[in-house]
């Protein structure tokens, strides 16, 4: 009787524990789902616009519908490019929401889309990114939804096959996951993303151009553009702020292929979000390395007007392939912090390769001072200056020239005669057969036009004052500038 | 089938010309086959993707395909014979909101369906439907991959690095609200026209692409979600057009009728 | 040892109720997800409404010889899995799915749940060895119907079901693993994809189908 007893009990029991293990089951599978209120759309925006900073204090449902449309657009001037986008441009929209968020995400492929496509945000966790629930055929929409765990900036691209050739035709985008307390306000929020083009052509070939798988495969692109196409962000679309403003730039890279170097050319990151993450930030950062399928988040205030260039600082893309765009800040100079140029003089260093007989030590000279009446003595001082500089090259330091080559200057009779054709020859050169005390030269002279009119005449004042010329009769730069009229060069200026 | 006129013509050799013309006529509709269509020759088809205990070469019995897809002119003949399939009385199951969605009318094609332009805005159950009323069939997967390797100058254009940039090109080249007639390009090696560069077509088979969803994974479908398909890898990474082609068919569902998307039909010898 | 049978079955029958309760209570708490036609409560006559499988024309026979077509399936929901008997990997854990989901009815739902199960693999799967299948696999000979058809046929189901499927080198088949509901007009209502899945879902989907 006892067996029995307990062996319906331990059936019970058991019989009991099973359907307990049922019931806690059910309700394991109905475990609190995060405090969701309310339902919004989604404010989505075209680069370089960014949707404003979320105010709520709560986890919202979040709508996104984001349509892929295929269509020509401008790669650079001239260039037209079949462009694979999510929301009619590249990047595709700017998508902000909250950490936990729930997001319902409607994905709709157009009906005149050849290509099927889906998205992999990487702010979703789950298979794919969500692309193993978002494969839509054109003509069609699918639906699928997910929390927003991680605060942060993500890429998010098309994972259709061939992946390259998806993103390589400008499926890509940024959306921006607030955390919960949101991010410190700035005045200017900028939305800029990088990304490689491939095309059959060569950069700047006119018309339609389309996609060169090989280059592609090969990691030589064509174009490394801002916001897909060249000058997207340069003459009037470029980015604006004024002085003292705090700018923000979103930046993300597409890729494909190619890591971004992202740097803005005069001024420095003031904080920086290193890899679009909350959790580490940086200061006074200079160029920040954003790998493809990547994001940054640099904040900066602008104290300087001017035109500040953003580049990838692998140089030649900047330059040779588009990717460069100008913030303009306007607003009063701040000359402590940058002057401006202060002074532009000329300079002469010390010969860079060694020429014969050259002994006196070279002064710079001073900055000529404009002065109508001059006495004798200074120009005297100055054409030394400008003698030490310029002519004693050919014609010596003691003024005495090159046996047989370069006429001399000291007690030359052409240049103590001849004063207007020794001024013409100064200012536009001089060649055929010369003889200058009995010795023939037959020799080139070549012309100075860049000398002033005063300089012209305070050299000749020296020469002619020299090494045992006088002359107390100054030259005056009124004579130059008489004899400079309408004087076309006689001989070609080697310094043009 | 060809020694047949060559018997009539060696017994018939000492008649009057009448009989050799005869037969020669006969030789020539016998390799013409039937109308429009061309004759696809036995061959191999390379299956894009594959799992270990596959083939890699699946042998595909020669038949007969459409030189042309299926033009509007043609299922407009095939709706006035079963109404059934026209837009307003199609079963939803049978076909989705947009079937013949570029049609004026039931009967109405209208000037953004062009007669002599390809059918599109069509289900798989219709092209089904319409191959079936002619007595033909939907090509399957590995027959129409096989017609569409051929370039315009060999039946093997896989290695023509310009046969596959050519394919490429079309995905760049966007999609005209209205498309144009068949027939405007060069025939393939095989005879047929716009396998490439036109629409996409339906085929019998075209649920056979095993991908779960995320074709970005080169295809290495889910144990999960499919039996049997163990870890399938891409044959040959590099053909792009195949993979897209792929990746297409495997977006589809049965009801669906897209803007580029058509049909041809294929019969056997 | 009576009495004890007794109060084991009334313990077994008690708990039971307890546990239909507890269900339906949380049939109001967790959304039902409707990948098609919405659920309509069947009328005693179900007409071949526009989404209805059973408009299909094909024939099939069943495992017992008999011809039928699909709308002979109308009047009960119905649970439907495409297989292949020489299926050694997914298809035996699938079929557990199904009975799985059988043995979360009622055997008054039972009664009134359809289970039909149709073989991709024409060539092998005739009425015959359907039968001896359902002997291997002790399929409940009520509500569960094994058919074989024409392989035309088999590829107009699983295009109307949305199942992928490709017969490989060896004769097996490469296939999707989908369950799917169908109400008692023939529209799909619920379909569970994947292996040894959470059937919740689909249980509760068939017993509201009950229910109404």
């Amino acid at each position: 009787m006892k067996a029995k007893m307990v062996k319906t009990l331990g059936a019970l029991g058991l019989f009991l524990a099973a359907s307990g293990v049922w019931t806690t089951k059910s309700e394991a599978q109905s475990a609190p789902a995060p405090e969701i209120a309310g339902v919004e759309n989604a404010v989505l925006t075209d680069a370089p616009n960014v949707p404003p900073p979320i105010t709520r204090k709560y986890a919202t449902k979040v709508i996104v519908d984001l349509e892929v449309q295929e269509l020509t657009k401008r790669l650079a001037d001239g260039v037209d490019y079949v462009f694979w986008t999510f929301g009619g441009s590249v990047p595709g929209k700017f998508i902000r929401i909250r950490e936990g968020d729930e997001v319902e995400f409607h994905l709709h492929n157009h009906q005149d889309n050849k290509m099927p496509h889906n998205i992999d945000l990487h702010a979703v966790t789950g298979p794919g990114g969500g692309a193993a629930s978002s494969f839509t055929a054109p003509g069609h929409s699918s639906q699928f939804s997910f929390e927003a765990l991680n605060p942060g900036l993500y890429v998010y691209h098309c994972a259709t096959a061939p992946v390259g050739m998806h993103i390589g035709n400008g499926m890509y985008g940024l959306i921006l996951v607030e955390p919960k307390e949101g991010l410190p306000p700035v005045d200017h929020e900028y939305y800029v993303m990088q990304g490689e083009f491939y095309t059959a052509g060569k950069y700047g070939d006119q018309g339609l151009q389309t996609f060169d798988m090989d280059k592609a495969v090969d990691e030589r692109p064509t174009y490394v553009v801002f916001n897909g196409a060249v000058g997207s962000l340069t003459g009037d679309n470029a980015l604006t702020a004024n002085v003292g403003d705090t700018v923000r730039i979103y930046f993300g890279n597409g890729g494909p292929n190619l890591a971004s170097s992202f740097h803005v050319i005069g001024d420095q990151f003031d904080t920086l979000y290193q890899d679009g993450t909350m959790t580490n930030q940086l200061h006074d950062v200079q160029t920040t390395l954003v790998p493809p399928g990547s994001a940054v988040i640099v904040d900066f205030k602008v104290k300087v007007p001017g035109n500040y260039t953003l580049v990838d600082h692998s140089i030649f893309r900047a330059f040779n392939k588009g990717a460069a765009g100008t913030l303009t800040v306007t607003g009063p100079e701040n000359p402590i912090i940058y002057s401006g140029k202060q002074a532009d003089t000329i300079y002469a260093g010390k010969p860079l390769a060694e020429t014969p007989a050259i002994s006196s030590a070279l002064q710079p000279i001073k900055p000529e001072a404009p002065s109508l009446n001059t006495a004798l003595s200074e120009q005297y001082t100055r054409g030394k200056q400008i003698y030490l500089q310029t002519c004693f090259v050919c014609h010596q330091p003691n003024g005495l020239g090159v046996a047989g080559q370069i006429p001399p200057l000291a007690k030359s009779n052409v240049l103590m005669n001849d004063k207007t054709g020794a001024i013409r020859g100064v200012l536009q050169g001089r060649s055929g057969e010369l003889t200058v005390n009995g010795k023939k030269y037959n020799g080139i002279m070549i012309p100075f036009p860049k000398l002033t009119d005063q300089q012209v005449a305070d050299v000749m004042t020296y020469v002619r004052n020299s090494w045992g010329n006088s002359d107390s009769n100054s030259v005056t730069a009124g004579e130059v500038k008489d004899l400079r009229r309408g004087v076309p060069a006689l001989v070609a200026n080697p310094f043009e | 089938m060809q020694e047949k006129p060559n018997l009539h013509c060696r017994a018939a050799r000492l008649r009057s010309c009448w009989w050799i013309a005869g037969c020669l006529m006969l030789a020539l509709a016998a390799k013409a086959g039937p109308a429009n269509m061309v004759l696809i020759p036995n061959g191999l088809y390379h299956p894009l993707f594959l799992s270990a205990n596959d083939l890699k070469e699946v042998p595909v019995k020669s038949f007969y395909l459409d030189a042309f897809p299926v033009t509007v002119k043609d299922f407009l003949e095939f709706l006035r014979a079963n109404p059934r399939w026209q837009r307003s009385r199609v079963k939803r199951i049978f076909a989705d909101e947009s079937y013949l969605n570029n049609w004026a009318g039931d009967l109405d094609p209208g000037t953004n369906a062009p007669a002599s332009s390809p059918v599109t805005y069509v289900s798989w159950f219709a092209a089904k439907a319409y191959a079936e009323w002619k007595g033909k069939r939907l090509p399957t997967v590995a027959e129409w991959e096989y017609a569409a390797s051929a370039s315009a100058t060999r039946p093997d254009g896989e290695s023509d690095p310009r046969f596959k940039a050519e394919i490429l090109q079309w995905y760049s080249t966007p999609t005209p609200l209205v498309l144009p007639a068949v027939g405007a390009d060069t025939a393939n090696f095989f005879g047929a026209h716009n396998l490439h560069g036109l629409v996409w077509e339906w085929v019998a088979d075209f649920n056979s692409a095993l991908i779960a969803g995320d074709p970005g994974s080169n295809g290495v479908s889910e144990r999960r979600f499919f039996c049997g398909a163990g870890s399938q890898g891409a044959r040959e990474v590099d053909d792009y057009p195949a993979f897209m082609r792929y990746a297409f068919r495997s977006s589809l569902k049965a009801d669906y009728c897209v803007h580029n998307l058509g049909f041809r039909c294929a019969r056997d010898l | 040892m009576k009495k004890t049978k007794l109060s084991f079955a009334l313990a077994t029958a008690l708990l039971m109720t307890a546990r239909l309760s507890q269900a339906s209570e949380l049939g109001t708490n967790t959304p039902v997800r409707s990948c098609c036609a919405a659920m309509e409560t069947p009328g005693s006559v179900p007409a071949y409404t526009d989404k209805s499988l059973y408009q299909v024309e094909s024939t099939w026979t069943t495992d017992t010889g008999k011809a039928m077509k699909l709308g002979s399936l109308a009047g009960k929901p119905q649970v439907i899995l495409m297989f292949f008997s020489k299926c050694t990997s997914a298809c035996p854990i699938l079929m557990n799915d199904l009975k799985r989901i059988s043995a979360a009815l009622t055997p008054q739902e039972r009664t009134q749940v359809g289970f039909t199960m149709v073989s991709f693999d024409t060539d092998h799967d005739t009425p015959l060895a359907l039968a001896e299948y359902r002997q291997t696999w002790d399929l409940p000979v009520r509500n569960w119907t094994l058919l074989s058809g024409r392989q035309d046929d088999v590829l107009e189901l699983a295009a109307l079901l949305g199942v992928k499927y490709k017969a490989a080198a060896d004769g097996q088949f490469a296939h999707s693993n989908a369950i799917t509901v169908l109400n008692a007009k023939g529209e799909i209502v619920h379909q569970q994809v994947g292996l040894n899945e959470d059937i919740s879902e689909t249980v509760q989907t068939l017993i509201k189908l009950v229910k109404n």
